[in-house]
């Protein structure tokens, strides 16, 4: 799973994680059945607390999104109603936003920033 | 069972007019990685020893594991490990022989978690502790005080004096160690970016009391900034 955890951020690495789940769900990386690491493994994944990850666990079980079979592991229950998938895409505009902002503060142009923005697909692709 | 590991109520302590702990008041619950952050001088190392009961407070009570800290019995002294922050071992010793020595006092060491921190920490088994550096006697103190696989970890500035990838190899092993609903660590530091990853509790000690305490997720939904921001707020800098 790929994970991104930003820690001198102002959100909370819970926050971040879930959302980062939830958009995969709404996306289809993340795809009905499919079975999550284990709250250990992902901990030591990602560097953080095993409180942290169960906490997000718990909470997208709460949500419906998350299923936990007992002594089995957490897996995708359900696909994410249309409505947050939508939500995901204005939260992907405003981080764009974000970035168009800096670069114009940075004194990068289009024509770079274009290019910034391929280089960085092309690594995810990788 | 949803035992608090560390209670402390109303401490007070001063050292002769000084006046270190003021009313402080922290609960730590059982299976939570408690990050305490202080500046320097701020009572953090007064707060743990009383803790501890290694000293008395002038008031207030302090309780570990379910039982008062001053008069803690053996079965609680074999859940509890602590690296302080001075560390003051055997110098004579060779580093195995003191992990031996040690190991003969706890009926359940744990040999391989022992050895599996000596051989990632590179810690010259057969080197006498006396020549060791900071950080090396750092790290054989959290393998003392890891040894015997305890319920309840407390650490004074633990990667205070280490170098950044002994650090990091440290904080991974907190991680790792700090299993949900089980063990509960505490420890102490100045260094924020150390807790953001590694504590699902801060607590902040200032002028000799908590400032604030809880989960870090909340302080965060409550400030909007980094951990180190709050706590750079919360001191006017």
């Amino acid at each position: 799973m790929r994970i991104r955890v930003e820690t001198s951020s102002g959100m909370p690495i819970t926050r971040q994680i879930a959302a980062q789940i939830r958009a995969q769900c709404a996306s289809g990386t993340l795809q009905h059945g499919q079975r999550l690491p284990s709250v250990r493994a992902l901990a030591a994944e990602l560097d953080v607390n095993q409180n942290t990850i169960l906490r997000v666990y718990e909470r997208l079980t709460a949500e419906g999104l998350l299923e936990r079979r007992h002594g089995d592991g957490t897996f995708v229950a359900d696909c994410v109603p249309t409505g947050q998938m939508q939500a995901q895409r204005q939260l992907l505009r405003q981080e764009i936003a974000r970035a168009v902002e800096l670069a114009k503060t940075l004194g990068v142009d289009a024509e770079e920033l274009h290019r910034l923005l391929d280089d960085e697909i092309t690594l995810i692709r990788d | 069972m949803n035992e608090t590991a560390i209670e402390l109520r109303g401490l007070v302590k001063s050292y002769g007019k000084k006046a270190v702990l003021t009313g402080l008041d922290l609960a730590v619950p059982k299976g939570s990685v408690l990050g305490l952050l202080g500046t320097n001088g701020a009572g953090k190392t007064t707060m743990i020893k009383c803790a501890l009961g290694l000293i008395r407070p002038q008031e207030g009570s302090a309780r570990l594991l379910g039982e008062d800290s001053w008069t803690l019995s053996a079965a609680a002294k074999i859940r509890l490990g602590y690296v302080p922050q001075t560390i003051n071992l055997y110098p004579w010793m060779k580093v195995r022989q003191l992990i031996d020595y040690t190991a003969a006092f706890y009926p359940n060491w744990n040999q391989e978690l022992a050895a599996r921190l000596m051989s990632e920490w590179s810690l010259p088994a057969n080197d006498r502790i006396g020549p060791l550096s900071v950080g090396q006697l750092q790290k054989v103190a959290i393998v003392l005080a890891l040894g015997h696989d305890p319920d309840l970890l407390i650490l004074d500035e633990p990667a205070a004096s280490l170098d950044p990838l002994a650090r990091r190899q440290f904080l991974r092993m907190i991680i790792e160690l700090a299993e949900p609903g089980r063990r509960t660590v505490l420890f102490s530091t100045h260094i924020t970016a150390d807790l953001e990853r590694v504590a699902d509790r801060v607590a902040i000690l200032k002028a000799g009391r908590i400032a604030w305490q809880g989960l870090l997720e909340d302080l965060k939904e409550q400030t909007h900034v980094s951990l180190e921001d709050s706590f750079l707020e919360m001191h006017d800098a």
